[in-house]
């Protein structure tokens, strides 16, 4: 892994996190 | 309208009866988590290192596709709006609201893992050139539309201005699609939709990226199966026609 790798982490952990926490949002209203 | 449509009839269940939504939901949401992984896979530990960038490139397979969705959302809003003006039937502003927020949120994903990936290969978190300046706006205009949306308690009026915007502002994707062609740009020109040739990838990294568009769009699909079931069961507590 190059010197970058913090940057992919960070990318990926958003990009899901935000997914992951919208799906949430809706199964707590109602889905 | 409401007189056809009575409180606590469901907006699918009445012209498809007899269909497990639920259960057609559930699967699809399976199967969208597989290929999540399987594209995720693939990104981290499949697809050949850049021979310029290194390894840092690989944020392209979840930029590029939060990118494509958005596009996919917006043009679904466009549809839904149409549909609405066309027929009113309410379960096309329902979708429309759905894909419009899911588009938002696709949207300020590809402006979020775009600007990390800019760090380390442009130097720069930001910089005020074509792609990044009508995404910044597209992004801006459909938060405007969700906005727009809550002015009015009134469903019909709510539901065609809603409509009419969101006709036109589906104008902005091929805009922000072709402003790297359009303007000197530092953003990286089309590299799969681009044309007069074959996508410029590498055979792996394109398989890669069609996985992680695909996982992306079944994510879609599964999101929006959940947001317009939110929505319809939102409007039937408050007794809003669906």
């Amino acid at each position: 892994m190059d010197t970058n790798v913090a940057f992919i982490v960070a990318a990926y952990v958003i990009v899901w996190g935000v997914l992951l926490a919208y799906l949430w949002s809706l199964r707590a209203r109602g889905a | 309208m409401a007189e056809n449509h009575p409180r606590g009839a469901s907006v699918l269940q009445p012209r498809f009866p007899g269909v497990p939504w639920v259960r057609i939901r559930g699967w699809l949401g399976i199967v969208a988590a597989a290929a999540a992984l399987l594209a995720t896979s693939m990104a981290l530990a499949w697809a050949p290192t850049d021979a310029v960038q290194g390894d840092v490139y690989r944020i392209m397979y979840v930029h590029v596709p939060s990118a494509w969705l958005a596009y996919l959302a917006f043009v679904v809003v466009f549809l839904a709006s149409i549909g609405w003006l066309w027929s009113r039937r309410p379960i096309f502003d329902a979708i429309a609201v759905s894909s419009a927020e899911i588009g938002v949120l696709f949207t300020g994903l590809a402006l979020v893992a775009g600007s990390i990936w800019a760090k380390p290969t442009w130097g720069v978190w930001w910089t005020w050139e074509p792609r990044l300046i009508t995404t910044a706006v597209m992004f801006v205009m459909y938060v405007g539309y969700l906005l727009l949306r809550g002015l009015s308690t009134d469903f019909e009026r709510r539901a065609t201005r809603a409509a009419i915007l969101g006709a036109v502002l589906v104008l902005d994707v091929p805009i922000v699609h072709l402003s790297v062609l359009w303007a000197n740009s530092l953003h990286q020109l089309p590299t799969v939709l681009r044309a007069g040739g074959s996508p410029a990838l590498d055979a792996s990294m394109l398989l890669t990226l069609i996985i992680s568009v695909a996982a992306f769009t079944l994510i879609y699909a599964y999101l929006m199966a959940a947001r317009v079931a939110v929505e319809v069961a939102r409007r039937e507590r408050l007794w809003i026609p669906t």
